[in-house]
């Protein structure tokens, strides 16, 4: 049983009241905060992502976990010396121009949610240059494109120009999906990922920003 | 446990009416032919008019509802742990596999072979470890058993490996025998079998209109020492019964009702399912058709026939004429279950593990089966519709733009809303193709690999066994 038990039960059960309350009581006792994070919250994620793996638990679930994790650290983030915690990632993601279809990309914003990365979600229909403004605004470390439609396929390339003309590409990965999406179209647009679902997306876009 | 129906209803009250006295009209005029006259003489005391010359019963209609008032509405098909009791007469559905097949087909090869005794072992742990599957009927005939000690080793090989209720097919009266003292050592004592018998008895008339001496013996044995049983005509449209499926049914229920008068002569109050086992033939070539729609028409029919007399059937579904788990068994299975389950038939045997006009098993088919019946089950259970699932306040909570992932009601919900297959492919096309082009029956092989791995053991404790081996010399394991 570890000191944290009460916080890690709450944050595998994600009860996201409960978690922030025990934070602030093991905060307020003076606990070390980056043994708050280990031993109470990381511990707590790896059994959730092993409950998840094992089929114990569903997406909504393990979701709401990663939430729960992450108004915790919203009350622990400020107690840590600068450069102590790096922040999962940025990422800039929509559907590219002239495609209005959006459930895939909402599932894939959710769950890179859920794991703790920074959305900025630019909706539908987004053509190249807003992709880039925003990238260049919020600092993103990842930009993700999603189209239904073969027709509207090229606006990923499109986007992928634009980066490169504005200087972003070395700086940010680009990750890409949707239906007619494969992984050889994202080689051949010179995308740096490519995901077949929401949950790979996840696993992706962690590789691509070299995070276990 | 059990399904409610609440939907599907084909015959007008008026057709079921008009079906249910034309199978009077037939007990009460053509009547039933039995040739056992210590039968005769027992049905002739108890006020049936029996004409020994031809050696016809006819069951006049007053005299028949005063027989059938003691059948009970309600009982139960125990099992053995008391985990899978069997509620009947309840108005819920129970699925189960179906029996006496003599081959099986082996997945890998394509082929097939007879089935033998470990085929009725295998199954039956199968079954025990498919939840859907309620109850075990003994899967099939068993090659390598000689016919003096039959029923002793399929009774007890499937006793050994599933603790669900074993409903079995007897040949003879000396089997059923054996059934009931080796279920009597298993339960610890006759009186205890009695008090809760988990395991009970298939019988059936010879379609048209006959009941043999030996199904008669049967039925008294069973009637006397409260075993469950059934006497379940399979008349055949367009062979054993008229062309008509209206005519086939109205034969059908003449000789079902017949069954369960006579388990009330020998014993008033005796349990007794109305059994329904109607099918037709393909008219084109005289093939029998077990999975045909009008066998699923029928047997939907047949359910409310059954629920007109308020008594639990035996119902046929799930049936196909394909030789293999495909396409064609895959969209026979499913109507045919699925007409019979939404009709609100309380037992729907045949559902599990065969094909090939219920000549053949494959393990693979029992758990595609139940899986196809556990989509069947959540039709069943319907759209639940009150103040919490109408979701009114986490809409308003949500509100344009949001998404429930999250919810507290999403995950309140997530189990009882929805049926989650195990077999059936979800995953989009390239996952698919990375994991090798799984279908249903590549993950049916693989999970039918698990259960026979984990459950090669028997079930029965070792000085069960002994008292077993002791009683019975002719004893063998499967």
């Amino acid at each position: 049983m570890n000191e944290y038990e009460s916080l890690t039960q709450a944050v595998i059960k994600g009860d996201i009241q409960l978690a922030v309350s025990e934070t602030r009581k093991y905060v307020d006792a003076g606990a070390d905060v980056q043994s708050i994070l280990d031993k109470g919250l990381i511990a707590a994620m790896d059994t959730v992502g092993e409950n998840f793996s094992t089929g114990r638990i569903f997406v909504p679930q393990m979701l709401r976990s990663a939430k729960t994790m992450q108004e915790c650290m919203n009350i622990i983030k400020p107690l840590f010396q600068e450069g102590d915690v790096t922040t999962k990632g940025t990422v800039v993601i929509g559907t590219v121009k002239g495609d209005l279809h959006d459930i895939g990309k909402n599932l894939v914003s959710m769950m890179l949610e859920g794991a703790g990365f920074a959305i900025t979600d630019l909706g539908v229909d987004v053509p190249p240059d807003k992709f880039v403004q925003k990238a260049q605004e919020v600092g993103a470390d990842v930009v993700g494109m999603s189209a239904l439609l073969s027709i509207t396929m090229p606006g990923m390339p499109a986007t992928i120009e634009a980066l490169t003309a504005s200087g972003l590409k070395e700086k940010v990965k680009v990750i890409v999906g949707g239906a007619p999406v494969t992984e050889k179209y994202a080689n051949e647009i010179d995308a740096d990922g490519y995901a077949p679902d929401a949950a790979t997306a996840v696993v992706e876009v962690k590789k691509l920003l070299g995070i276990s | 446990m059990g399904i409610t129906s609440q939907f599907y209803r084909p015959p007008t009250a008026e057709h079921i009416k008009a079906v249910d006295l034309t199978g009077r009209r037939i007990l009460g005029e053509s009547g039933i032919r039995i040739t056992d006259r210590s039968c005769l003489d027992e049905l002739r005391r108890a006020g049936a008019a029996v004409d020994y010359d031809s050696e016809r019963v006819r069951f006049p209609g007053d005299w028949l509802d005063d027989i059938l008032q003691t059948a009970p509405r309600r009982f139960v098909l125990y099992s053995r742990d008391g985990r899978n009791d069997v509620h009947l007469g309840e108005g819920k559905v129970h699925f189960t596999n179906g029996g006496r097949v003599f081959q099986i087909l082996n997945m890998a090869t394509g082929g097939s072979r007879r089935t033998m005794l470990r085929d009725v072992a295998r199954t039956a742990a199968l079954v025990d470890r498919l939840d859907n599957i309620r109850f075990y009927i003994i899967a099939c005939q068993a090659h390598d058993i000689d016919a003096e000690n039959y029923h002793l080793n399929d009774f007890y090989n499937s006793f050994n490996h599933t603790t669900k209720h074993v409903m079995g097919g007897c040949d003879h009266v000396h089997g059923a025998e054996q059934m009931w003292k080796l279920a009597s050592i298993v339960a610890g004592g006759e009186e205890k079998f009695r008090e809760r018998p988990f395991a009970s008895v298939i019988t059936n008339p010879i379609s048209p209109l006959t009941i043999e001496s030996t199904t008669l013996s049967i039925l008294r044995f069973c009637s006397t020492h409260g075993i469950p049983v059934t006497c379940a005509p399979a008349p055949i449209a367009g062979a054993t019964a008229p062309a008509t499926l209206a005519g086939t049914l109205a034969q059908m229920h003449a000789e079902a009702l017949a069954g369960v008068a006579l388990t009330q002569v020998f014993q008033p109050g005796a349990k007794v399912l109305y059994g329904a086992v109607p099918s037709a033939m393909d008219l084109r070539t005289m093939s029998f058709t077990m999975g045909s729609v009008e066998t699923a028409l029928m047997n939907a029919f047949a359910v409310h026939l059954a629920k007109l007399y308020d008594l639990p059937i035996y119902a046929s579904g799930g049936t196909t004429e394909s030789k293999r788990p495909d396409i064609q068994s895959g969209v026979e299975k499913m109507f045919s279950s699925l007409l019979v389950a939404m009709a609100g038939g309380d037992c729907i045997h045949l559902a599990a593990g065969m094909l090939d006009s219920c000549n053949s098993i494959s393990y693979e088919q029992y758990v595609i089966d139940n899986e196809v019946i556990g989509m069947i089950h959540r039709v069943l259970a319907g759209i639940e519709v009150n103040e919490e699932t109408l979701a009114f306040d986490v809409v308003n909570k949500v509100g344009p733009g949001g998404n429930y992932v999250i919810e507290d009601h999403t995950i309140e919900h997530m189990m009882d809303e929805y049926f989650y297959p195990v077999l059936a492919v979800r995953s989009n096309f390239d996952i698919w193709e990375g994991r090798g082009r799984p279908d249903m029956l590549t993950r049916a092989h693989d999970m039918v690999e698990r259960i026979l791995e984990e459950n090669s053991d028997g079930l029965l404790d070792r000085t069960v066994i002994a008292a077993i081996t002791e009683a019975f010399p002719g004893l063998r394991n499967g």
